[in-house]
């Protein structure tokens, strides 16, 4: 394998011994980080880590490949590390992991090693880069903390399988392992209190962010060509972002559509990839509804923005949803959100103050709330204007990266007590 | 002054052959003057403990409970391997010498503990996937023949029992000769090759 990446390493060393201001350093573990996107963990990783390092903080991130991206580079401040992750084929999903984990495992190790250990605290997000955290908060003696944006038992609503059951229990065992468990919800504070049975003071509840100025400007854009591609002009727009599977809802946001047609002209614009794609797309087709459906796969991040910014509602029909970055991202945009009240929607939107709840799993009551939107002007304009300001005062990366820097420093100040240190 | 040997069956937990091959080498070791940890595998007689004939054990158990092959069970019990040798390393003021590894089973923790203390591993083979799965190269056997690969490149030596397995590492691992060492169990200088090999990479910190 390729070490080159292992001797700028030297070049960033040197200059933080003459940065005596720099007090922290950072290891931060994740399986996607952008260009490498696959769920929410991706752009939580990029804001947290660029606004600790804005705020002087030293981050390493180590992540996974992704075709063209560079092995190492320095992005705003953050030193990214992809590895070589397992590509061999492997006999399912989680194999994989615990593969590509090993990976990691042994490049991290060879990092902290050349960094002279000068890290002070590991940081693992989600199960799958348990293994890495876990296996080197023991070889080199730093705590490790975790954050755990989804749990296998929420996903597929239960354990139903040794295969799910491993996933959990990986998961427990994170949780066990990490210093302290950073949640992103009070929601999901208390479905991991109650999936792991940890104890009160090892949870922390930190939200997820929204970048609120990157999502301001170019407002003034003109977005009627753009819109065009989607939806014809007398069709509003009804928009979901996410995964095509089970746990998202998509299934009611499609069964809901006949009943928001009854009253209003809209284009159901689905942004997304999933399992569910194929299962959907026969499903719109056999309600004679292909033409009223739009399907656009996995898009850039300019485009998203540009579909929230045109979009006249953005549905969130989550049946399990630990945070739902993509209200945070719609309300951001500027754009009025129907979301199903459950898990961290629930804290997120107000009902009629800054968006509209609905029952989760419920096609009538997701159609009422889309249809209320869409029909009257004044109240939605209310909504957006509320919703973006909300955005701006709790979900701020710039606050987010401050509450995360003081569990880091209470962690390292206990850690300051005990052998290890 | 010490060797960590890492095997997946040791007394009382006894697979195949390897288990009892690893109890007499450490039993040797240890008539040699060589402080001899054995980090192996136990479901529940876990813990570091002195055995009557002066061999350290350390048994660990996997965190994780259910698994859906014998795969994902290796693959998280090595972390628990890693946890156990780098208490075994601190404890003795990282001294340590150098780490066995038998078999392909707990080569990601000898990878990973020779990436962050520069400690040198013997990779000892016992057999080999290529010869276990008879041909099949399903993903899962694939992920094992990768793993022996990843042992045999990153070991400092390889330690081989037959010249007929030497010449199977070569030729499936295209490994280089010079780097695998020939030592046959049943001979009378066996231990003195061994002992010999592990000085070789370790210097000073083995005596005799």
């Amino acid at each position: 394998m390729d070490k080159s990446h292992l001797k700028n390493l030297q070049e960033p060393c040197r200059r933080r011994d003459l940065q005596v201001t720099q007090e922290l350093t950072v290891m931060m573990f994740t399986w996607e980080f952008p260009p490498r996107i696959i769920g929410g963990i991706s752009p939580h990783v990029y804001h947290l880590s660029r606004s600790l390092a804005k705020s002087g903080a030293k981050v390493y991130v180590v992540t996974c490949d992704f075709p063209g991206a560079p092995q190492h580079e320095v992005l705003d401040e953050v030193e990214v590390f992809r590895i070589d992750s397992y590509k061999n084929p492997a006999p399912n999903f989680a194999t994989w992991v615990y593969l590509m984990n090993i990976n990691m495992q042994k490049e991290a190790a060879a990092l902290v090693k050349s960094l002279g250990e000068n890290v002070d605290v590991f940081h693992s997000h989600d199960w799958l880069v348990a293994n890495v955290g876990i296996g080197l908060k023991h070889v080199f003696r730093k705590p490790l903390l975790a954050t755990i944006h989804s749990t296998e038992i929420g996903r597929r609503n239960g354990i139903h399988s040794d295969y799910e059951r491993m996933i959990h229990e990986t998961e427990a065992w994170l949780t066990y392992e990490a210093w302290k468990v950073i949640c992103c919800s009070d929601y999901m504070v208390s479905h991991v209190r109650w999936a792991f049975g940890l104890p009160e003071d090892k949870l922390v509840m930190i939200p997820n962010g929204v970048n609120v100025q990157q999502d301001t400007k170019n407002k003034s854009t003109d977005l009627s060509q753009f819109r065009r591609k989607f939806a014809l002009p007398e069709e509003r727009i009804v928009l979901f972002v996410g995964r095509l599977v089970y746990e998202k809802g998509i299934h009611v946001f499609v069964n809901a559509a006949p009943k928001v047609l009854e009253k209003v002209n809209a284009k159901f614009v689905i942004v997304g990839n999933g399992y569910m794609k194929d299962p959907l797309s026969n499903l719109v087709k056999g309600m004679g509804l292909a033409h009223k459906f739009t399907f656009t796969g996995f898009v850039d991040d300019e485009i998203l923005k540009n579909l929230q910014r045109c979009a006249d509602v953005c549905v969130v029909p989550s049946l399990f949803e630990p945070f739902g970055i993509v209200a945070l991202e719609a309300m951001a945009a500027k754009s009025a959100v129907v979301v199903s009240d459950t898990g961290g929607l629930s804290e997120i939107v107000e009902h009629d103050i800054t968006g509209v709840k609905v029952y989760p799993d419920n096609p009538n009551s997701l159609a009422w709330g889309i249809t209320k939107v869409l029909l009257d002007e004044t109240y939605a304009n209310q909504l957006r204007k509320n919703a973006h300001k909300k955005v701006q005062e709790t979900y701020d990366w710039d606050k987010i990266s401050q509450q995360t820097k003081t569990v880091y420093k209470e962690v390292l100040d206990e850690y300051s007590k005990s052998f290890w240190a | 002054m010490q060797v960590i040997i890492f095997s997946w069956e040791f007394p009382p937990r006894i697979v195949g052959e390897l288990a009892n091959y690893v109890k007499s080498l450490a039993l040797q070791l240890v008539k040699n003057n060589v402080k001899t940890h054995v980090v192996t595998y136990h479901d529940y007689l876990t813990g570091p403990r002195e055995e009557p004939e002066g061999i350290k054990t350390h048994r660990v158990t996997n965190p994780v409970r259910t698994h859906i092959g014998v795969l994902t069970w290796v693959l998280t019990l090595n972390q628990e391997v890693e946890r156990t040798a780098a208490n075994i390393y601190y404890n003795a003021k990282k001294q340590t010498g150098l780490i066995d590894a038998h078999d392909w089973h707990f080569i990601h923790a000898a990878v990973t503990l020779k990436k962050a203390f520069n400690l040198p591993f013997i990779y000892s083979v016992e057999s080999l996937e290529e010869h276990r799965s008879h041909g099949a190269n399903s993903p899962f056997n694939m992920a094992i023949k990768s793993i022996e690969w990843l042992g045999l490149y990153e070991a400092k030596k390889v330690i081989v029992k037959s010249k007929w397995m030497r010449d199977e590492v070569v030729r499936v691992y295209k490994v280089p000769t010079d780097k695998i060492k020939v030592i046959q169990p049943k001979s009378t200088a066996w231990i003195k090759a061994i002992l010999k090999t592990y000085k070789s990479l370790a210097g000073g910190a083995i005596s005799k």
